[in-house]
C-alpha cells in the first residue's frame, strides 16, 4: 500500500512540477530547462526553514514566495527578448543553480545534501505515513489544478494565448504584454516551489543530484508527452514517465544496460511525438 | 612560467572548444536550428574511434572513420529528422526538443554499444610530450592545435571561395528566395550538417585521446561554445573561434587567481547579467523583439 | 470435555509459538544501484550478496532455516530509492536490507528508523551516515575514520606542508574537511587547496597551481578520471608526491605516481576455494572490493540472524540490530570488524606505491 502511494505522491509532486512547466513553455512560449531548479529552490527554502523551526504552513508559503520571485528573475531576459536565445540563459541558470547547491556548503549542505527534513505538520496535525502524506499532496494538487484552470478560463488566459501567437500584435493592440508575462512566470514560480517543498518534507533527504538538468529535461519530457497547455496533458505526463521505469523492471533486460535504455526510451519518445504528434496526448500544438 | 604553461594550455582548450563552436555556428546560422544534438554527434563519433582502435584500426584509419560516421550521422539527422519537422511547419521549440530527444538517444546508444564508462585510448603515443622551453605539450594537445587551425582556415576558404560555400551563403542569407531559384536550400541544409558533424567528430576524437571519453558530459561543451559564437557573433566562424579561444584561456587562468569551484557557475552566470542588459549589443536583429 | 479444549487450545498455542520459533523462511533484501552511471559497482555487489545467500542455502540454511533475497533497483537517486524502499517492505515485509550509495542510504534513512527495518551499509562512507538512524549499522569506517588515520601517518613520515585537490562532490567535499581538520589537528598546514569537478577529465590548470605551490605533499580526494590525471601530472616535472584514499586504487601503475601512497581499508579474500567458486559461479575474473565487502556484510547479517533464531526471537528489524550489536565482532577472512557503535572499526592500511607492487608500509585501525 505503501509503494503504491509513494509512486502516487511522488507523480503528484512531478504534475504539480509540470504545470508550473506547463505555464513556461507551453502557455506563454518561454523555453525552460531550468524547473527542476527552481523546483529545488523551493525545496531548499522549505527544508532550510522547517529544519531551523519553522511551521510547515510558512515554510511552504516562503518557498511559494522565493520561487516565484526567483521565476520571474530568470525568465527576464525571455521577457525581453522573443528569442531562442533564451535557451542558452536557461540552459545556464539550471547550470548556475546546480553549481549553488554544491558550493554554498554551508546552507545547502553541499554534494552531501539536507537530511532529517522534518515531516510536515498543519496545526498540530502530523502527515507522517503515506496515506496521510497522499492526501496532503492530493488536496494541494487539487489546489493548484483548479488555480491552472481557472487561469486559463479567465480573459487573463485568452490574452496569453494571444500573445504566444502573435506578441507585437498584441502589443499593437494596447495589451500589458509585459505585465501578463510576468504575473504568469510568477504562477509558474509558485507552483515549482510548492512542488519543491512537498519533495523536500516527503523524501525528507534533498542533494543537488535531485534538482540537475537531467531532471529538468524529464519534466519538459512529461509536459510533451502528456501534452502542452492543458490541465490532463501536465498530469498524464508525470504519471505515464514515472511509470515506464517501473514497467521495464518487469522486462529481462542485462542489468548493465537498464539505465541507458530507459533513457534512450525517452529519447525516442521526445523525437516520435516531436515528429508525428507535437501535441502530446492531450494537449494543444506547441 | 606558470602563467604561460596555464596559457598555452587555455588556447588549446579553446581551439577543441572552438570547433564545437565553429560547427555549431555554421549551422545554426544557415537553418536557425537549435541543433543541441550537436553534443550528442561529439560524443558517438569519439566512441566510435575508440572501438575501432580497440579492434585493431590504426589511429589516423580510425579518426577519418570517425569524421566520416559524423558527416553520415549528420546528413541523416537533417534529411530524417530536421527536414520532416519543418514539413509540419514545427515551431522553434518543437525543433529543439526533438533535438534533445537525439542527443538523449545518441548518449544513450554509446553507452549501450560501446560503454557506460570513462574510458582512455590504448595509444602509447599519447603520453608523450614537446619541452619547448620549459612549456610543455602532449602530442595530442599538439595534434588538436595544428588540426583546429587548419580546419577552421580550410572552412573559412571553402565558405568564402568555394562553389558550394557560395551556394550556401546565398541560402543562408534568403532561404525564401532560395527556394524558388535553383538552389535547392534542403539539400543545402543536409550538406552543412554533414560538414558540421564531421568537423565535430575531429575534437570529439582528440579531446578524447588527450584525456578520457565519456558518455554524457558532451552538453557542457556545447553550452560553451554556443556562449562563445554568441558573444563571437552570429554568422562569424572567425569570431566563433577566437571567442572559445579568449573564454578557454581566461577559464584556465582565472585558476590561479581563484578557487576553481565557481568558474562554470561564473561563466554562465556573466552570460546570463550581461544578456539581461546588454541584449542588443549581441545579437542580430532578426529576432523579433515585442518591446 | 472441557479438559478436552484446554488442552487442543494449548497445544495450538504451543504449536504456533514454535512456529514463531522457527519461521519458514528468513527473507532478506538489498537496495542496489543497478542501472544508471553506478551499474558497474552495483552488480558486483550484487554478486558479492547473492553468493553469501547462496553459501548459506547450500549448507542447510540457517539451521535448517532457508534464506531469501529480493534484489531492487535504486538507480542511484533517492526519489526512486524511497520507492523501492516501500516496495520492499510493503509487499514483501523485509526486516533487513543491504543499501549502497551515501544519498541513498541518507534518502532512507528515515524511513528505516520509523518502518524499525535494519539497513546495513557496506560501501558508503559519507560522515553523515554516522548518525543518520539507529537502524542503520555502517560496516566500513567512514571518511572521517580514514582520513585521520592518514593524516596522521603523513605528517609523521611524508611532511608538514600539504596541499588538497578534491572532488566538488560528497566524497571529495568529506574527504578534504576531514583531512584539513585532522592535519591541522596534528600540525600540519594546508598550503593550497584546489576542487575539481565531478566528470572532469582536464586537471592540468589545477595540477599546475598545486604543483607551483610547492607542498611537501598532494592529498587527493576523487573517485574517477585517476587514470587521465595521472597521464596529466606525468607532464609536469617534479609534480610533488601524492596521497589517496580507498578510492585511489586507478592510480596506482603509473610512471608518474611512483612513490604516492593511498590508504585502504583492509579487506582480505576469503579462502581459495570460495574465490574460486565466487569466479566459477558469476564467470568473473576476480572477487572484487565490493563483491568481497557485500559478501562479508550479507553473512554479519547471517550470524545476527541466526542469534535471534537461537534465542527464540522473531526475525526483526530491532531485534536483528540488536544481535549485530550484541555479537559486536565478526571475525572473517574479509575483515574484523567490531562495533562499538553503529559504525565498524575496522583496520586500515597505507600503502606506497613502489614498482609494480603496493606496499603495505603502516596498518593502523580506525578509531573514533
Amino acid at each position: 500500500m505503501n509503494y503504491f502511494l509513494s509512486f502516487l505522491i511522488l507523480a503528484e509532486i512531478f504534475s504539480i512540477a509540470a504545470l508550473s512547466t506547463n505555464l513556461l513553455i507551453g502557455v506563454i512560449g518561454i523555453f525552460s530547462v531550468a524547473q527542476a531548479a527552481i523546483m529545488g529552490v523551493g525545496a531548499y527554502t522549505a527544508a532550510l526553514l522547517m529544519m531551523a523551526g519553522v511551521p510547515f504552513p510558512l515554510a511552504l508559503l516562503a518557498a511559494v514566495l522565493t520561487c516565484a520571485a526567483i521565476n520571474v528573475l530568470s525568465s527576464l531576459p525571455s521577457l525581453r527578448l522573443a528569442g531562442d536565445y533564451f535557451i542558452i540563459t536557461s540552459f545556464g541558470t539550471q547550470l548556475v543553480a546546480t553549481a549553488v547547491f554544491i558550493n554554498w556548503q554551508d546552507l545547502t549542505g553541499g554534494a552531501t545534501g539536507l537530511m532529517g527534513i522534518p515531516i510536515a505538520e498543519i496545526a498540530g496535525y502530523s502527515f507522517a505515513s503515506s496515506q496521510q502524506f497522499a492526501l496532503l499532496v492530493t488536496v494541494i494538487l487539487i489546489i493548484v489544478a483548479t488555480s491552472f484552470w481557472l487561469l486559463m478560463r479567465s480573459p487573463h488566459g485568452k490574452l496569453l494565448h494571444a500573445i504566444r501567437l502573435n506578441e507585437i500584435a498584441a502589443v499593437a493592440a494596447g495589451r500589458k504584454v509585459l505585465r501578463a508575462k510576468v504575473g504568469v512566470a510568477a504562477v509558474s514560480g509558485a507552483y515549482a516551489g510548492v512542488a519543491g517543498a512537498l519533495y523536500a518534507t516527503y523524501i525528507s533527504f534533498i542533494d543537488p543530484v535531485s534538482f540537475d538538468i537531467h531532471v529538468s529535461v524529464l519534466l519538459v519530457t512529461m509536459l510533451v508527452v502528456g501534452g502542452a497547455r492543458t490541465l490532463a496533458g501536465s498530469i498524464i505526463g508525470p504519471f505515464l514517465l514515472l511509470a515506464i521505469p517501473q514497467l521495464l523492471a518487469l522486462v529481462d533486460i542485462p542489468s548493465t544496460v537498464v539505465g541507458p535504455v530507459r533513457q534512450l526510451f525517452y529519447g525516442v519518445i521526445l523525437i516520435a511525438f516531436m515528429l508525428w504528434r507535437p501535441q502530446g496526448i492531450a494537449g494543444r500544438k506547441l | 612560467m606558470l602563467y604561460l604553461q596555464l596559457f598555452i594550455d587555455g588556447v588549446v582548450s579553446g581551439c577543441a572548444i572552438g570547433l564545437v563552436s565553429v560547427s555549431f555556428s555554421y549551422f545554426y546560422a544557415t537553418t536557425g536550428t537549435f541543433h543541441v544534438a550537436h553534443a550528442g554527434i561529439y560524443t558517438f563519433s569519439a566512441y566510435f574511434a575508440w572501438w575501432l582502435v580497440g579492434v585493431g584500426v590504426p589511429f589516423f584509419g580510425a579518426l577519418a572513420l570517425a569524421v566520416a560516421l559524423g558527416g553520415v550521422a549528420g546528413y541523416l539527422t537533417q534529411r530524417l529528422l530536421y527536414e520532416r519537422l519543418a514539413r509540419n511547419t514545427a515551431s522553434p521549440l518543437v525543433m529543439m526538443i526533438a533535438s534533445i530527444g537525439l542527443l538523449t538517444v545518441l548518449q544513450n546508444v554509446v553507452a549501450i554499444l560501446f560503454t557506460p564508462n570513462i574510458v582512455q585510448f590504448d595509444l602509447t603515443w599519447r603520453l608523450s610530450h614537446l619541452s619547448l622551453g620549459g612549456i610543455s605539450l602532449s602530442y595530442p594537445q599538439a595534434l588538436i592545435l595544428v588540426s583546429s587551425l587548419v580546419i577552421v582556415t580550410a572552412l573559412i576558404l571553402f565558405s568564402r571561395h568555394s562553389a558550394l560555400g557560395k551556394r550556401i551563403r546565398a541560402v543562408t542569407s534568403n532561404p525564401d528566395l532560395a527556394e524558388i531559384t535553383r538552389l535547392a536550400p534542403k539539400q543545402v541544409f543536409a550538406i552543412v550538417l554533414a560538414i558540421s558533424s564531421a568537423i565535430v567528430a575531429v575534437p570529439g576524437v582528440l579531446i578524447g585521446v588527450d584525456q578520457a571519453l565519456q558518455p554524457y558530459t558532451s552538453l557542457l561543451v556545447l553550452l560553451t561554445a554556443v556562449i562563445a559564437m554568441i558573444a563571437g557573433g552570429i554568422g562569424s566562424l572567425r569570431g566563433a573561434f577566437c571567442m572559445s579561444i579568449l573564454l578557454a584561456v581566461v577559464q584556465s587562468m582565472s585558476v590561479a587567481f581563484m578557487p576553481g569551484r565557481w568558474s562554470v557557475a561564473a561563466v554562465f552566470g556573466i552570460f546570463i547579467v550581461f544578456i539581461l542588459f546588454r541584449p542588443e549589443g549581441l545579437f542580430r536583429s532578426r529576432f523579433s523583439r515585442a518591446f | 470435555m472441557r479438559k478436552f479444549i484446554v488442552t487442543a487450545f494449548s497445544a495450538l498455542l504451543a504449536f504456533s509459538a514454535s512456529a514463531i520459533a522457527q519461521p519458514k523462511e528468513v527473507l532478506l533484501g538489498a537496495l542496489l544501484p543497478l542501472t544508471g552511471p553506478a551499474a558497474p559497482i552495483g552488480i558486483e555487489e550484487q554478486q558479492g550478496v547473492q553468493f553469501a545467500i547462496d553459501q548459506i542455502n547450500a549448507r542447510g540454511g540457517i539451521n535448517g532455516v532457508p534464506v531469501k533475497i529480493l534484489f531492487d533497483d535504486s538507480q542511484g537517486k533517492p526519489d526512486q530509492a524511497v520507492l523501492a524502499f516501500n516496495r520492499m517492505i510493503d509487499l514483501n515485509g523485509v526486516p533487513a536490507l543491504l543499501t549502497a550509495f551515501s544519498s541513498i542510504s541518507l534518502a532512507i534513512a528515515p524511513l528505516a528508523t520509523r518502518r524499525e527495518v535494519l539497513v546495513v551499509n557496506p560501501a558508503a562512507q559519507t560522515d553523515k551516515l554516522e548518525n543518520a538512524s539507529p537502524f542503520l549499522v555502517n560496516t566500513i569506517p567512514l571518511v572521517r575514520q580514514e582520513a585521520s588515520v592518514l593524516a596522521k601517518y603523513a605528517i609523521e613520515h611524508v611532511g608538514k606542508k600539504a596541499a588538497i585537490i578534491y572532488e566538488n562532490a560528497a566524497a571529495g567535499i568529506d574527504g578534504s574537511t576531514d583531512f584539513r581538520k585532522y592535519f591541522q589537528e596534528a600540525g600540519g598546514e594546508i598550503i593550497a587547496e584546489e576542487p575539481v569537478e565531478f566528470g572532469q577529465t582536464n586537471y592540468r590548470s589545477t595540477l599546475l597551481k598545486i604543483a607551483a605551490a610547492k607542498p611537501d605533499f598532494v592529498y587527493i580526494a576523487i573517485t574517477q578520471s585517476h587514470e587521465a590525471m595521472a597521464d596529466q601530472v606525468g607532464q609536469i616535472p617534479d609534480f610533488p608526491t601524492g596521497i589517496g584514499n580507498t578510492f585511489s586504487r586507478p592510480f596506482f601503475g603509473h610512471a608518474s605516481t611512483e612513490g604516492w601512497y593511498q590508504t585502504a581499508i583492509q579487506s582480505g579474500y576469503p579462502d581459495e576455494a570460495t574465490v574460486a567458486a565466487f569466479k566459477k559461479q558469476f564467470n568473473a575474473e576476480d572477487m572484487g572490493f565490493f563483491a568481497r565487502e557485500y559478501f562479508n556484510s550479507t553473512n554479519i547479517i547471517l550470524k545476527a540472524a541466526k542469534k535471534v533464531i537461537a534465542d527464540g526471537g522473531d526475525i526483526t528489524g530491532p531485534a536483528l540490530r540488536d544481535a549485530v550489536l550484541a555479537i559486536r565482532t565478526f571475525e572473517s577472512p574479509v575483515a574484523d570488524v567490531t562495533f562499538e557503535s553503529n559504525t565498524a572499526s575496522r583496520p586500515v592500511e597505507i600503502l606506497q606505491y613502489k614498482g609494480k607492487e603496493r606496499v603495505i608500509v603502516e596498518t593502523a585501525r580506525s578509531a573514533d
